[in-house]
């Protein structure tokens, strides 16, 4: 059964996010390091936990890793692994060190994320509205409504708030200058943010002096603020409104995050087959009878979620879903056809989408893209195929893509004759150097390439919760952070104004 | 209120642990019992083998291989692993509904079961590894007890574990008392374990003292108002648990399983065992377990897979 909602492996990737491969490169310059300067001095919000280690031998630290490992085991935050007859169960890899991010870096990406999802909201409406930002060219109109990921189906509904992604994960990474740029942006459905709250209540135990000296700022409100943006949702005249999450069962690789998230938000976990919808409403079937649904936080693909509407040999959804929210009568976050903003030759535009909207610069830039159907920038594009990545649009998955450096002269040659035949499928995007943060490796610190994927909400108003989820290529050089690939994670620590003069 | 989905994935939770338990403690009685080469330890053998529903009643010559089977066997679907992996099946795909103190014990639990030492746990020691398995599965009931809201879930859960433990209660009766037998069990010791395969034999003795007869087990284990495992005590909850839970039912007039667990309830309360004894013990026993099977059926009719078109508003 193909039930994907976000990812093929429980930590994140979807079939959208393959950005994975651009990261495979050599460096061109030092990556960044979170801890140490360049003139190698800790950095002061890295202090406390520095100290902290150099009092820990390989040993403790060891014995740490074993209690974390351990912790998550217990709580049952594994994926598993089907293979052949037997399948077995794993935790994700964790590292047990945090990786700090202090207080006035984390202002400017709460602001840049804020301000980005604002954006792409009044975007999504607009496509699915008037298109008022086709007629005036700043996207171009096919690039949108060609887009497999554009539902035709969502054309002039009314969406509560013009929220239509309710959840966003967007992936950050820092450059070699220190400076964070977003390299996607996740507004299907996101996942990962479990394990930003099991990660917390791991490090909490591992590190717990250095937790309440550091002054981290708290996440655990992430479950009743996303219960809250949910029920913001529903319409007025349902005053206690009902929230159930939708999953695609339990052998869904992020099944334990649906659960979770369920179990925090005291909403019910429901599957299609527990789904009724009669006279376009939506209904639930209890041991008293059918209860009536308003909100349905679905953790399953758009084309998963109603066989009448979407695919017809979707097993996962409730048919006639669809039509219960054209009606109205059901609230489905985050909405259908939410993907075409995340889309990569989207990504090119989102700051030109912000100016649009907002009037306002990119707070948090974009990598830089080139698009090759503008002809300038397909001349820049051919004439350095050897340093740059060039992906196809509509493909996914790594088929269609050039990493410029590790080519052959021929296959560049190739490229550049399908470049020329159909520069408007091709965007190019530098290598990119990704950050480093300490890990703890086969019982030593070693750096290793990370990136950073926080969570943002958008109800009624738009909530940044401060903590996200760090992925860690746990292979040495490896710049690849997906779980399916090696990638692990660790906790992230936010910290708060007065948290770097605390004793 | 809550999920139909929900509430039968609790109540084979229930069904599935009782079944783990009572599992371990039929190995462990007979382990325990044939130590002794004598031909009472192996009546007590034949006795386990075909209370866990083996047909073969050769395995009880080796009573070793028949408990590490029935403790280890993942391909047996009635072995204790293949049971508690059921259980915790069941409660992943109910994870936000059980508190997390009961569900670490029941993970905890299927973990060293399935972990790669388990085998040689069993080898170094069948008694200590079956003893602990059963502690465990008591640790789960009280981690439910204690921490789990006593709500609709949990009356699930527990009329899984009644209805499961008086049908293997009325299991074990039936193999050593029923009509398929060819006599009455009379040896002092097979009596003796007969009591320990039900966690009795403490309790049989302060109501009997030291006294140990056929009739008195059967008054015991049949209907004992106090003891947790004899039939009636188990059948008073189940109609307990029942008529709780049809109360909140919006479905007007009486519905099936609550009638007839309230029936069977009042069958075993006014039971007089001098009548049972004259028109026979196993006729009584068979047709108990037929309620108990019917009683399994109408809780899916009413609270699981009802029919939509009784159910949608008008």
């Amino acid at each position: 059964m193909d039930m994907r909602d976000e990812a093929g492996v429980a930590l994140s990737v979807g079939p959208e996010q393959v950005a994975g491969e651009a990261r495979i490169m050599e460096p061109a310059v030092a990556p960044y390091d979170e801890m140490i300067t360049p003139g190698q001095d800790v950095r002061p919000h890295y202090a406390a936990l520095a100290n902290r280690l150099s009092t820990l031998g390989a040993q403790e630290l060891s014995e740490r890793q074993r209690t974390l490992e351990r912790f998550f085991l217990l709580q049952g935050i594994t994926f598993t692994v089907y293979g052949g007859e037997s399948s077995t169960e794993r935790i994700i890899p964790t590292d047990l060190l945090p990786r700090i991010i202090p207080s006035d870096e984390w202002t400017k990406i709460e602001r840049g994320l804020t301000q980005r999802l604002r954006a792409l909201n009044m975007f999504l409406a607009d496509i699915y509205g008037d298109q008022q930002i086709l007629m005036d060219g700043v996207v171009p109109r096919e690039l949108v409504l060609q887009a497999p990921s554009y539902r035709r189906e969502m054309q002039h509904l009314f969406v509560p708030h013009q929220a239509f992604a309710n959840v966003c994960g967007s992936d950050l990474i820092r450059q070699p200058d220190g400076s964070f740029a977003v390299l996607e942006d996740n507004l299907r459905v996101p996942s990962g943010v479990s394990y930003m709250l099991a990660n917390r209540e791991a490090s909490k135990r591992v590190f717990p002096g250095t937790f309440r000296g550091a002054g981290v700022r708290s996440i655990d409100r992430y479950p009743d603020l996303l219960l809250a943006t949910l029920k913001s949702m529903a319409a007025d005249w349902r005053p206690d409104p009902q929230v159930v999450v939708l999953t695609p069962g339990v052998y869904n690789s992020a099944y334990f995050e649906h659960a979770y998230l369920a179990r925090l938000m005291g909403a019910p976990l429901v599957e299609g087959r527990d789904l009724v919808v009669h006279d376009n409403r939506v209904y639930m079937r209890t041991t008293t009878g059918l209860r009536r649904v308003d909100v349905i936080y679905r953790r399953v693909d758009d084309d998963f979620i109603d066989p009448l509407t979407f695919r017809r040999d979707s097993g996962l959804g409730a048919a006639g879903l669809f039509n219960a929210y054209r009606a109205g009568a059901v609230v489905i976050c985050n909405a259908p056809g939410t993907g075409v903003a995340d889309d990569k030759a989207v990504y090119a535009y989102v700051p030109e989408i912000i100016r649009y909207y907002l009037g306002e610069d990119a707070i948090l830039p974009n990598i830089e893209t080139f698009l090759c159907r503008d002809p300038s920038q397909l001349s820049y594009v051919l004439a350095n195929l050897d340093k740059l990545v060039v992906k196809a649009v509509g493909a996914s998955g790594g088929y269609g893509m050039l990493v410029g450096p590790h080519s052959t002269q021929a296959q560049r040659e190739e490229f550049a004759d399908a470049l020329k035949a159909d520069p408007a499928n091709y965007i190019a995007q530098p290598t990119i150097q990704l950050s480093t943060a300490p890990c703890l490796v086969d019982q030593t610190i070693e750096p290793r390439h990370v990136d950073l994927r926080p969570f943002i909400l958008c109800g009624d108003k738009i909530t940044v919760t401060p903590g996200a989820l760090t992925r860690v290529a746990l292979r040495k050089g490896s710049l690849v952070v997906n779980s399916s690939q090696g990638g692990g994670s660790k906790d992230t620590w936010v910290l708060d104004d007065a948290g770097e003069l605390r004793p | 209120m809550m999920l139909a989905r929900v509430a039968d994935s609790l109540y084979w939770i229930g069904r599935y642990i009782e079944r783990a338990e009572h599992m371990a403690r039929l190995s462990d009685v007979m382990l325990n019992a044939t130590l002794d080469r004598t031909e009472a330890a192996y009546e007590v053998a034949q006795i386990a083998i075909a209370a866990v529903g083996e047909p073969d009643p050769s395995k009880a010559a080796n009573p070793y291989q028949a408990a590490l089977a029935l403790a280890l066997d993942r391909e047996d679907a009635g072995s204790i692993t293949s049971s508690l992996a059921k259980a915790r099946e069941n409660a992943r795909q109910v994870r936000d509904q059980i508190t997390t103190e009961t569900w670490e014990r029941l993970n905890l639990l299927y973990l060293r079961l399935t972990g790669p030492n388990a085998d040689k746990a069993f080898a170094d020691g069948s008694s200590t590894f079956l003893h602990e398995a059963i502690a465990d599965l008591h640790l789960f009931k009280g981690a439910a007890d204690a921490t789990m809201s006593h709500g609709e879930g949990w009356r699930f859960l527990l009329l899984g574990v009644y209805l499961e433990r008086a049908q293997l209660i009325g299991r074990l009766l039936e193999v050593c008392f029923g009509d398929a037998r060819r006599g009455p069990i009379t040896d002092h010791f097979a009596l003796t374990s007969l009591l320990r395969m039900s966690c009795a034999l403490e309790p049989y003795l302060r109501v009997y003292t030291a006294d140990i007869q056929p009739r008195f087990i059967q008054e015991f284990l049949l209907l004992d108002e106090e003891f947790p495992r004899s039939i009636r005590f188990c059948t008073s909850r189940i109609e307990e648990h029942l008529s709780s839970l049809t109360r909140h039912m919006d479905v007007p007039g009486q519905v099936g399983p609550e009638r007839l667990a309230g029936r069977l309830k009042a069958r075993l309360q006014y039971a007089d065992m001098d009548e049972l004894e004259a028109s026979g013990v196993s006729a009584f026993l068979s047709s108990i377990l037929d309620e108990c099977a019917a009683i399994h059926r109408g809780l899916y009719e009413t609270f699981v897979a009802y029919p939509l078109e009784l159910r949608l508003p008008a």
